[in-house]
């Protein structure tokens, strides 16, 4: 730095004017090149090098080379893209991006899982037939690492080199954010299955976004149900991550819990990363608090857990996300137990074809054991958690879109999802004229001496909920 | 919360959290003083370390089933030769034959240590995971009232006041200690006196480093979890705002510093959120660099 | 100044403009995959310019821009939310409240020299996003969701007008009497005032610029995103990007700032697919040795080594 520091010396202008203007020629042609360089190996990315991300068994896609392209859309019919590219005809490209390192590196690697067992149950059970044509489903999928910055570029190249004709949604709700208005602008569907706060639809206005999951406001009402119907005097302490998430479910929560007749004494936030909540622990307790409610994701429910066995024994817990992982019960042990939290789908979930015929409505996919059975076989036994099944639900609910729309057309297999109610193995699936899921029901479960349980609702419990919470 | 019984009980909680909170900051923070006194080198990847300690303290307890005061002398020494490695590795080139730290090298040293830090916490994160982890140890509790307070706390807090006093003592009272500080006042007037300067530097460096690294497992007792790669860029700042709370190169105003910083976090998120109550904590800097640029304490 | 002068004296400012009207001129057939990823380099570009100003002019090294860039986005985020505004008037915005905020940080900040500096400004940024959090206007925890639509085109002029005034700005000010007065800062303060150059108001000056270029550039950059949120917008990770550009490109030149963008941007896509989660493991260590053994960065080595280049590049 010492030698930046200096005066430089004003160039002489009447000296060697022309070793200058050599010197800008060079200068821009050196810059020029490094673009061209740099484009030329991005348009490489896009191509056959990408697929160490790909999932397709089948030939990678080799691209056009692009740079001697226009920027023209190409075009979802699939008879246009046959020309020139050796992709199977009959195929439907789904692309996506998901979290695969960063901060929802857990939640990403299941998605993807769920999504990689329900595009295998497509596959092996007819493909989906279009116009008496039968297609296979080929996911094209990128790494996002957690950053919506990444999320733009992606997308489009997903859509302009990958050829996706659909989309899906990233995980979490500020990555869907910012991929939501690639597909409105660049006219794809985009089945959202982790982008979880309401406002992503109440807010603005979309046209090509469909929710599958049930949204934030919703995730904690079941818990509050309980509470209302079983130990009605009960006091509330909320305790929340700072996030937009955990913010929107927390806050739902007290507006419904207060609009229900039950108190709440103590609310508080904390912001993402927080290592110690002992004073917020302790506030409730004093405050008078019976129960306990909030949390965020995984490392904050845990943190939680382990400080409530120094400052407090809440009859009542209740947690965002950490709860569903079995990785919570496998850190916490006994302390897990008779803790409450909510839950998108279990793998004891009882949906059924027989279920779907009673209540009116079409089924399709495979059964919950089916899917937790195809999701074991393809992970050494695994057994999926709710993103699993979240984002396996969206692949299915696009499919059975796309054969009823009997077209690959956007528009008209956004209106099939629009006037669509069935069920699948995930619970039932029907959207609101903004594309917000309305149908879908969330369900709590405890873990009761070393397992998951669903509690409530009441038809669907395998077990009655343990109260209290006794911290062990 | 209306209640002032209730309001006396959480302050009171508040600050036996801050103070036990404060000790092991302020060991923290005086890794960082040392280097900053000594060498007049700021470590952007003072943080880094404190992460590596902590780390450290987890994969012993892991394997080996060692707990965290245990682990912190393994720690310490860990961090005695990463501070000479590091002393030679980049500080030297620096600091070699000069007669008194310039504002440039400072500022190259503080760069240096900024790419270093970006490294560590992401070569971590590859080696380690990004997940969040923490030390099963639990040594009981006593109990005030209904409030308890963990004796894990107490424990490293009042070896954490030990460690500040014995490094006061040493810089103090040995003839080791009277070279450094002759070093950090003066170098050619230590040279006349039979000081060889890179020595002294580099088991300064060497003493900062061990310190920081068995905070670094102190703290994991503090915290149920919350070990992970970027845990630094929680801990670095609050080093810096402790030190300059307290002025550079002076020991007890690393526990000065870190005492007030404890309390102020942990009593003002009672009354106004975790969220306020840090950035309090960082503000603190502002007025006290404006007002008193020499520490509180003068 | 005739032009031919203009252009004989300043070869770089001409080869940037070459470089950024070629650009320009392209920009409508550019496929749009491509453009985003050229927009992100834009973006990063200005940053490494905004963060110029201050860490590359003065030697003043600022670990909290950041707060400039979340703050503009913040604003940003709130009259087109709030109030409706178009987004470009949004951007105006961002860049209004990022100069005020860099007068108000600038004018107390400023008054400390080297670690002080670096460390105050680094704490602002962790307590203006924890402050961010608790405001309910604006959005708390939730942020602060849009659909703007998806306007690629758009986005990349205005980063490009942006860019395009940093560039001239940088030029103007290395090369007028303000320059003499921050080169004199730079390489000693104190005598610098002895021979009567106001520092504080010099100081300050470049520091206002800095801080309006960051808010534009932090608003745009979530207007790409259509929605603000605390962790992105306030993620130190960018401050620590800005400076790791300014130095590997060279501190306070006129190329070096891109050249800077261009070396940590675009390896970004390899990082993402290929070497995952390397990215600033090289990124650092690059820092920490063209700390120690460039620290001229790239534009001053070349200017160093390469005798030809002396008069052309800066």
């Amino acid at each position: 730095m010492s030698q930046t520091s200096e005066p430089e010396p004003a160039p002489p202008a009447s000296k060697a004017g022309r070793t200058k203007l050599i010197a800008i020629v060079v200068a821009i042609v050196v810059i020029l090149v490094a673009l061209a360089a740099a484009a030329i190996y991005y348009f490489r990315l896009g191509g056959p090098c990408a697929t160490p991300a790909s999932l397709s068994d089948g030939p990678a896609t080799v691209a056009n080379p692009a740079w001697t392209a226009a920027p023209v859309i190409q075009s979802p019919e699939p008879t246009d893209k046959a020309i020139g590219s050796p992709t199977q005809a009959g195929t439907i490209t789904v692309g996506f991006t998901i979290s695969l390192t960063g901060r929802y590196t857990v939640e990403g690697t299941n998605s993807l899982r769920g999504l990689n067992a329900t595009e295998s149950w497509i596959n092996t059970h007819g493909g989906i037939t279009v116009g008496g044509q039968t297609y296979d489903v080929r996911l094209k999928y990128y790494n996002d690492q957690s950053d919506s910055g990444n999320v733009n570029q992606l997308y489009t190249t997903l859509i302009q080199q990958d050829g996706a004709q659909f989309l899906l949604a990233p995980y979490s709700s500020a990555l869907t954010t910012a991929a939501a208005p690639i597909a409105d602008g660049q006219d794809r569907v985009m089945m959202s299955h982790g982008g979880a706060a309401d406002t992503i639809w109440t807010s603005t206005n979309r046209v090509n976004l469909v929710e599958v999951l049930s949204p934030a406001s919703s995730y904690l009402k079941g818990s509050v149900d309980w509470i209302k119907a079983n130990h009605s005097t009960d006091r509330i302490a909320v305790i929340h991550e700072s996030d937009s998430f955990s913010t929107l479910a927390a806050q739902s929560a007290i507006t419904y819990a207060r609009s229900l007749g039950l108190t709440v004494v103590y609310n508080a936030s904390y912001p993402t990363g927080t290592t110690d909540l002992s004073t917020q622990l302790n506030a409730a307790k004093l405050a008078c608090a019976d129960a306990l409610i909030g949390g965020g994701h995984f490392n904050d429910g845990l943190l939680i857990m382990n400080q409530l066995k120094t400052t407090w024994t809440p009859k009542f817990v209740s947690l965002l996300v950490a709860v569903t992982e079995p990785s919570f019960q496998a850190q916490l042990q006994a302390t897990a137990n008779k803790v409450l939290g909510p839950s998108q789908w279990e793998s004891g979930v009882t949906y059924s074809p027989a279920l779907a015929q009673t209540t009116g409505i079409d089924w399709f996919g495979p059964t919950p054991a089916e899917f937790t059975q195809l999701y074991g076989t393809l992970n050494a036994g695994a057994s999926p958690s709710y993103h699993s099944a979240e984002a396996g639900a969206a692949l299915l609910v696009l499919a059975d879109a796309i054969r009823r729309a009997n077209s690959l057309n956007t528009a008209a297999v956004r209106a099939a999802l629009g006037t669509m109610h069935i069920m699948t193995f995930f619970g039932e699936f029907q959207i609101d004229s903004r594309g917000l899921q309305v149908a879908h029901s969330m369900v709590v479960v405890q873990w009761q001496a070393g397992a998951l349980k669903i509690v409530q609702p009441q038809d669907v419990a395998e077990s009655p909920v343990q109260y209290p919470y006794t911290g062990s | 919360m209306a209640d002032a019984s209730v309001i006396v009980a959480q302050v009171i909680f508040g600050l036996i959290r801050g103070i036990l909170l404060g000790c092991v900051f302020a060991l923290i923070a005086l890794g960082l003083n040392l280097v900053w006194g000594i060498a007049k080198v700021v470590n952007i990847a003072h943080g880094e370390l404190v992460m590596l300690g902590a780390y450290g303290a987890y994969f012993l307890n892991l394997f080996l089933g060692f707990n965290p005061l245990l682990t912190a002398p393994i720690d310490a020494a860990l961090g005695l030769a990463a501070g000479l490695g590091f002393y030679f590795a980049i500080l030297h080139r620096e600091l070699r034959g000069k007669e008194a730290i310039t504002l440039q090298s400072e500022m190259v040293t503080l760069v240096a240590t900024f790419g270093l830090s970006l490294a560590i916490s992401n070569l971590a994160n590859i080696a380690f995971t990004g997940n969040f982890v923490g030390i099963p140890f639990d040594a009981g509790s006593i109990e005030i009232g209904f409030l308890q307070i963990p004796l894990a706390g107490i424990y490293v807090a009042v070896l954490s006041v030990v460690i500040i006093s014995l490094t006061h003592v040493l810089l103090n009272r040995t003839y080791l200690g009277n070279a450094i500080r002759a070093y950090s006042q003066d170098i050619p007037a230590a040279k006349l006196m039979g000081i060889n300067p890179t020595a002294v530097a580099a088991i300064g460096t060497g003493l900062a480093f061990a310190v920081t690294m068995a905070g670094g497992a102190f703290l994991t007792t503090l915290f149920p979890t919350g070990i992970n790669p970027y845990m630094g860029a929680l801990y670095a700042p609050i080093s810096y705002v402790i030190v300059v709370l307290g002025g550079p190169g002076r020991m007890w105003g690393s526990l000065v510093g870190g005492l007030t910083l404890g309390i102020v976090i942990d009593v003002g998120q009672i009354f106004l959120g975790v969220e306020i109550a840090y950035a309090v904590a960082f503000l603190l800097l502002i007025p006290v660099l404006l007002l008193r640029p020499e520490g509180i304490l003068r | 100044m005739n032009f031919g002068r203009l252009l004989r004296s300043a070869p770089t400012l001409w080869g940037l403009a070459g470089f950024l009207v070629v650009l320009a001129v392209w920009g409508p057939w550019i496929p749009t995959f491509v453009l985003t990823l050229l927009i992100n380099l834009l973006l990063f570009a200005s940053l490494a310019y905004s963060m110029n100003f201050i860490a590359g002019l003065t030697g003043y090294v600022s670990f909290g821009h950041v707060v400039f860039m979340g703050t503009g986005a913040y604003a940003w985020g709130y009259v087109v939310g709030t109030f409706g505004w178009h987004p470009l008037a949004g951007i105006v915005a961002g860049a209004a409240v990022g100069l005020a905020l860099a007068l108000g940080i600038g004018s107390v900040a400023l008054r400390f020299r080297g670690v002080y500096f670096a460390i105050a400004t680094l704490v602002t940024a962790l307590a203006a996003r924890n402050i961010i959090l608790v405001i309910p206007a604006l959005g708390d925890g939730q942020g602060i969701i849009l659909n703007l639509g998806f306007e690629p085109l758009t986005w990349f002029y205005t980063i490009w007008v942006i860019l395009g005034i940093q560039v001239g700005l940088t030029y103007w000010v290395t090369h007028g009497r303000i320059g003499y007065g921050l080169r004199a800062i730079k390489s000693d303060e104190d005598a610098a005032k002895a021979l009567g150059v106001d520092a504080a108001r010099l100081k300050l000056f470049v520091f206002a610029f800095s801080g309006l270029f960051a808010g534009a550039a932090g608003a745009l950059n979530v207007w790409t995103l259509s929605g603000v949120f605390p962790e992105p917008a306030f993620d130190l990770l960018f401050s620590l990007q800005m400076l790791a550009m300014v130095i590997i490109g060279g501190m306070g030149t006129l190329l070096g700032p891109l050249l800077g963008a261009v070396a940590v941007y675009l390896p970004h896509n390899y990082f993402l697919t290929v070497a995952v989660g390397a990215e600033f493991i090289v990124i650092g260590i690059l820092v920490t040795f063209f700390a120690l053994v460039v620290p001229q960065g790239i534009v001053g080595a070349l200017r160093r080594y390469v005798p030809t280049l002396r008069g052309i590049i800066e």
